[in-house]
Order: structure tokens, then sequence, then C-alpha cells
């Protein structure tokens, strides 16, 4: 008895920590418009880069079926997901160049990071969070939103969550707004300085006050710039347009995988929001059903299995879809990988390995120590 | 606290179903049992129902006329206690049922490391996952499950309103080309559960050379190109 009581309990708990997780959640983010910035001054363009999310599969394998994640679909949708992003930040007009990256780097002015907490066709959640390059923080935010009746079928240019990302857009544009002439300014040479100490620290060593906490945050500030003729300033700004350059052949690369995914991606999602709409549907009518028969009868007992068989096959059902999806995009994402292979391998090892190179090259001709 | 008794019991006997008595639950999957691969019916080998129900009709009327020697007889209904009892008809009703569970002739299974499926023709997939010092389970607004391993042997217990619960027991023969699966109805109204024997041979469905695969938006896709 008191095995079974642990077992309940234990149940119990299971349950109420998932139920609290969702109740973490804040309200869906709505209807939302798009806030433009018309007339931004170049000063206030600051670029950002959107890193690629965290898929948010448990390492626990053994969590993935009742949480109800695929993960070979939620690792793609860590790299369409930030492509949506990416095009609602352009165009709201009001940032420079936006690039979606592999991984963190000293290159951007804005960075902002993400995790996939829950994504089906009902409802997407992330985790945002994004710093400028001086280490303040600008947003550490949960977004929910969910879909509605009339987003399926997503129609060519549609997008069942555009809200979420013109939410997180808009609150990107609400935190730089205060931010004045003189503090974009120092973005922009804190990024500059953050680049050049990366290349070569013992170079650019005194230029930068970085890494104190301010605020639980990790704060840089600019001491002083380098002279405006240093020819080190020259060979920096030479790398770091290389850099731009192989990023922006990235991105390219991962806006390419979204738009070939994305009617894949979208058919998915609409049957995933159909079969959890119907099984919902049917679950609560089936456990309010009257039985049909004397209880324990042949009537009674197959109305029960029947009632749970069909609920089953439409949950297993979705994951012959998911398996489907697999299949489906699978290639293209290996010819985009194959593509990038060519260089070097991966997206993200190939863009460590570009970085390497960079530095060394960097190191060669200015005859300064590495900084890596 | 009338359901309470009811969840402590259910547990209770699922998870007797998982382990021999005094053993860990759940266990490891053994390395040598393989279920993958293609099975198709053995009606040779497999248990004819209506000589089951016959059987187990026989021992029940034996029993019966030991009881009612011993002294305690009631018109056509044996009583067991507990308010459960049986008769041709609740006997009947179970035998239907397994019959209705077991109807499959064609089975899918894939089995790997740490998860088993199988998929059954007309019906739904069992599937069981298994991790160390987890226990699989599933619960629903209308059934649970639960499975594991007992030795060499897959057991599935699936726990359904109407105090209806059904177990797969599967065994894999000696040279791994013979499955068993023996599928146990229990009721809470009835005493005694009824127990149907299914045995499956391996075949191979590409032999008609046709491989299909599910796509999302072409639906299921079939080639006969021989893989690459």
């Amino acid at each position: 008895m008191s095995r079974c009581l642990l077992m309940l309990s234990c149940l119990w708990l299971c349950s109420s920590v998932v139920a609290a997780d969702q109740n973490d959640w804040p309200a869906p983010v709505g209807r939302v418009s798009l806030e433009t910035s018309a007339a931004a001054s170049s000063e206030a363009l600051l670029d950002v880069g959107l890193v690629i999310f965290d898929a948010g599969i448990p390492e626990d394998v053994s969590t993935h079926s009742k949480l109800g994640i695929f993960p070979d679909i939620r690792r793609i949708e860590a790299q369409y997901i930030p492509v949506l992003l990416r095009q609602s930040l352009i165009d709201s007009n009001a940032w420079g160049v936006v690039r979606v990256l592999p991984q963190s780097s000293e290159l951007t002015e804005v960075l902002v990071t993400g995790q996939i907490i829950h994504s089906d066709g009902l409802r997407l959640v992330l985790h945002v969070r994004a710093s400028d390059a001086t280490g303040r923080l600008w947003l550490d935010e949960i977004y929910v939103d969910h879909s509605e009746a009339g987003d399926y079928p997503v129609s060519e240019e549609g997008e069942p969550y555009d809200d979420i990302y013109r939410q997180i857009t808009n609150d990107l544009l609400a935190r730089r707004e205060p931010l004045v002439q003189k503090e974009l300014r120092e973005i922009r040479n804190v990024a500059f300085m953050r680049y050049a100490q990366s290349l070569a620290p013992e170079a650019f060593e005194g230029y930068l006050a970085g890494g104190s906490e301010k605020h639980g945050e990790e704060r840089y500030s600019l001491n002083r710039l380098p002279a405006k003729d240093d020819p080190m300033l020259g060979r920096v700004e030479r790398i770091r347009n290389q850099e731009y350059l192989f990023v922006d052949n990235l991105d390219e690369q991962y806006l390419q995988l979204q738009q070939e995914m994305a009617p894949t991606y979208h058919l998915w999602r609409q049957y995933d929001q159909e079969q959890a709409l119907y099984r919902e549907d049917y679950q609560r009518r089936a456990s309010s059903r009257d039985s049909r028969g004397r209880r324990g009868s042949f009537t009674a007992m197959e109305q029960a299995y029947t009632q749970y068989k069909l609920s089953k096959i439409q949950q297993q059902d979705l994951r012959e879809l998911a398996q489907g999806f697999n299949n489906e995009v699978a290639p293209t994402v290996m010819e985009a990988d194959g593509r990038v292979f060519r260089l070097s391998g991966t997206l993200d090892s190939q863009y460590e390995d570009w970085r390497r190179i960079l530095r060394d090259i960097f190191v060669l001709e200015t005859d300064t120590p590495s900084g890596t | 606290m009338k359901w309470f008794g009811f969840i402590c019991l259910v547990f209770m006997v699922s998870l007797n179903a998982c382990s021999s008595a005094g053993k860990k639950v759940p266990r490891a999957a053994p390395e040598d049992v393989d279920f993958s691969g293609a099975w198709e019916l053995d009606y040779s080998q497999s248990d004819n129902i209506q000589a089951r129900f016959d059987t187990m009709m026989r021992e029940l009327r034996r029993q019966a006329e030991r009881r009612a020697q011993g002294g305690v007889k009631q018109s056509g209904v044996i009583s067991s206690g507990g308010g459960a009892g049986l008769n041709g008809e609740s006997i009947l009703g179970l035998a239907q049922m397994a019959e209705l569970i077991t109807r499959s002739q064609l089975l899918d299974i894939k089995h790997d490391e740490h998860t088993v499926q199988v998929k059954r023709e007309d019906n739904f997939a069992l599937d069981c996952e298994f991790y160390p010092g987890k226990l699989h389970s599933v619960e629903t607004p209308l059934g649970s499950e639960i499975c594991g391993w007992d030795d060499h042997q897959l057991v599935f217990r699936i726990l359904l309103p109407e105090g209806l619960s059904i177990q797969h027991r599967l065994t894999l023969g000696p040279q791994g080309e013979r499955l068993n699966i023996a599928t146990t109805v229990f009721s809470s109204q009835v005493s005694y559960p009824f127990t149907l024997n299914r045995v499956y041979n391996r075949y191979d469905p590409d032999s008609g050379g046709i491989r299909c695969k599910q796509t999302i938006s072409r639906g299921r896709v079939c080639t006969t190109e021989a893989p690459q």
C-alpha cells in the first residue's frame, strides 16, 4: 500500500510540475501590429544577430513522447523560427543588418538568443533573451501565441504565429527607443572593440573595461578608442567585413532552408492542430458518454475499448505524420548541410573554422598574440 | 476513496504484471530478444476461440460441481466473492473481447535499445519505452497503459473504464522466427480472465517489390525501386 501511495504521490507531483510550468507562462500576445520606425537615425540602426534557437529538447529522452516532442522537428524549428523573427525585424525598418547566426558572436551590436519551450499546431511558446554589446539586458521574456481557426491552411505568405514575432520585434524596439545617441554610439564602439579584442586581446588591452557584473549582467564599457589613423583599426575592420560576408552567406542558407521547408511545415502544423482539437473534443465527448450496456457486458467493454482505440490511433497518426515530415524535409536539410560541407562542415563548425582562420590571418598580419 | 482504492489496486496489479515476485520494476530490455520485423498470423498454431471457450466452460463447470459437492451452490451462477461472478454470458463477453482485440493478421514491429513499437493491422500500435529506472506509462481520460519486461517477455497492460483491462504478453520463439502473443482480458465483473494465444511467423513485406513511406504533402508514397 505504501508503494502505491508513493507512486500516486509521484504521479501527482509530476503532473503538478507540468501544470506549474504552464501556469508560469504569460498570457498570449494576442493580435499585434508591427511598429515600424520610419525615421530612425543611422546611429539607431544597430545590427542584430539572431542565434539559432535552443531547440528545448530535454536531455532525458524518456520524456520526449510524453511531452509530445518530436526531436527532429524541434531541431528544424530551432532554425526556422529565427528566420521568421529576422523578417519581422527587417519589416520594422528599425534595425541595421539583421543576420541569423549559427552561434553567439561578438560580431553584432544586439544579440538575440532564444529557446523553444513549446511548439505545436495550437501554441508556440518561446523564451527570448536579447542584450547589446555593452552587456545591457534588453529582453528576458517568455512569449506565448495561440493559433486561431483562420490561421490554417496557411496562405503562401502567412504564418500562424506572426503575432509572436511582431511582439518580440516591438519589445526590442521599445528597449532601443529610450537610448540616446551617446548610448547607441557606445554600443557600436564597444561591439567593435570587443570584436577587436577577440582577435588580439593583448593588442587591444585597456580599451575596454569588461566583464564586470552589474545588476547580474556582464557589462562592458569603453575606456578609450584607438586613434582614428591606427592601422590596426583598418585591419580589424577588414577582418570583420570578411566575417560579415561569410555570415551573410550562412544567413542566406538559413533563409533558403526556411523557404523550402515552409509548405511542408505549414501542413505539419495544420495536421497537428486538427488532431489536437479532434482529440480534445473526442476525449471530452467519450468520457462523458453514458455506457451503452450493462457494466461488464460485451457491449460496454467493446465501447470502452473502441473509444480508447480511436483516441490512440489519432495520437499515433500524428507520429506517422512527424515521420512523414522528416522523410520530406531531410533531403533539404542534407542539401543545405552538404553545400556548406564543401566548405568545411556543418554551419556551426564551418563558422567556427572560419573565425579561427580570420584570427590566424589577423595574427599573421599584425604579429600579435591570438585571442583564441 | 472508492476511486482511490481502485486506482491503487490497478497500479498494484499493473506492477505485478510487469514483474515476478520481488523483482525490480522496470527491468532492462534483454539483449538477446529482438521482436523487429514483419509478422503474419499463423492460424494453425493459434488458439481457436471456440475451443478455448469450450475448454474454459468445461473447467468452470467442473469447479462449480466440486464446490456444489462442498455445499455451496447458486442457480446458474458460481459466486467467487466481491460481487464478481461468472456465467456463460460473461465468459462469452470476455471471449468476444479477446477475439476483437486480437484480430490483427499482420504486425510490423520496430524494436531498438529503448523502444518497441508493435504496429497492428486495423488496431492501434502498442508502444513501450524502456529507460533505466523508468516505468513506461501513458494516461488519458479514456484509459491508461503500462508496460515493461518480465524476463524475456514484453508485457503490456491496458486499463480501461468498465472494469476492463487487457494484458498482452509477447514471447519470441527459440529461433526468433515465431512470436506468441498471449492476450488476457480481465473484467472486474468476471472472476476468471480469458486468455487467447495468437502465434505469428516472420514474413518479408518487401517480397511484393513495393516499398512505401509516409510524407506530409503527398501522403503515402510507394516505389518499386530497390533501396540504394
